[in-house]
């Protein structure tokens, strides 16, 4: 038998996962907003600006997938490692799709934020 | 910081190792696109160790078994690309075969694939039969085509029959010659309407914000 409490901390961490990974894709679009990157940079950024710690691997499969897409372009590039490395850029289509998922995200934070503020004192 | 040519070459090895698990993973890729993948992590493995070798004065050797432990099995990493490669190709395909092979995977990873795919092989199925039976009508014109029984006091079931032994007692056939047209119009319309309701589920899950795999 678990703990109450370590039950529902293993609830909250599931959440949580699913909220981040839910906002991988608009994180990596939004990572590519102003110019191209490779992937490693990508990962960086996602580490540095944003809450989002990713499994580095799962970067990779999304950014194919989001070629697939059409949401990116990538192109090899000769680097000053002595190794090839992979760009990746937003297209046009990619442009339009990060700008809507962000205007979705704004509108949707702010009136999550309004709803909780009566809880902001216990959170801190 | 210098390593000696065969603490290299054991470095190579991990990586070599690594990817190649991964490689036999991919399947139902071309070459090139193993290739690309293939390529991209063994820059991005390298890159990460020799950040990480900068950063944090890391040697080396640990450095690269950083990096690899930091992706993830190779395993679990290439079932991520292969998932969403199938439904890509299903979303394209309008073979009944390749997009239940999607399904079937789709429907293992999650319960809204499976249901989709439930939806699919009953859909296939009865699209199978209906044509199976206008072909089956010209060979056994006396027993195949649509039936009813009686079963119960006032109930009576639908069969499909492919005219093999003979008709059960109280059996009527209920289309005639009519299953020919009928089976093969209904049956093909059925098969049609099954792929493009699964494309078009596969379509919308590809399009959802959600990664495809927990």
């Amino acid at each position: 038998m678990k703990e109450p409490d370590a039950l529902d901390s293993n609830a909250a961490d599931k959440w949580e996962v699913q909220l981040r990974k839910g906002c991988l894709e608009l994180a990596i679009l939004a990572a590519l907003w102003d110019g191209r990157r490779y992937g490693l940079e990508i990962l960086r950024r996602l580490e540095i600006d944003s809450a989002l710690i990713v499994s580095e691997g799962t970067v990779y499969p999304l950014l194919s997938r989001l070629k697939a897409l059409g949401m990116v372009s990538s192109e090899w590039v000769e680097s000053d490692g002595g190794h090839p490395r992979k760009y990746y850029a937003l297209t046009a289509e990619g442009k339009r799709r990060a700008l809507e998922m962000a205007t979705i995200w704004v509108r949707f934070s702010s009136s999550m934020s309004k709803l909780l503020s009566p809880l902001g004192k216990e959170t801190g | 910081m210098t390593l000696t040519y065969k603490a290299q070459q054991q470095q190579q090895q991990k990586i070599d190792a690594y990817l190649d698990r991964l490689r036999r993973r991919l399947r139902g890729f071309d070459p090139s696109a193993v290739g690309e993948i293939v390529e991209e992590l063994r820059s991005h493995i390298l890159d990460r160790a020799a950040q990480s070798e900068d950063m944090s004065g890391e040697a080396k050797p640990a450095a690269i078994d950083t990096a690899l432990a930091a992706l993830g099995s190779p395993e679990e990493l290439a079932d991520q690309y292969v998932t969403d490669n199938l439904l890509a190709r299903a979303e394209i395909s309008r073979s009944p075969l390749r997009i239940l092979r999607s399904l079937f995977r789709w429907g293992s990873l999650s319960v809204a694939g499976f249901f989709v795919l439930l939806g699919s092989l009953v859909g296939y199925f009865f699209g199978v039969v209906f044509m199976l039976v206008a072909v089956a009508k010209l060979f056994h014109p006396h027993t195949a085509g649509l039936w009813t029984f009686p079963s119960g006091r006032d109930d009576f079931e639908f069969s499909f029959r492919l005219g093999f032994g003979s008709v059960p007692s109280g059996g009527r056939e209920v289309l005639g010659w009519w299953i020919v047209p009928i089976g093969w119009l209904g049956g093909g319309a059925l098969v049609m309407l099954t792929t493009y309701i699964a494309v078009g589920f596969v379509r919308r899950y590809r399009r959802s914000l959600v990664l495809p795999r927990p």
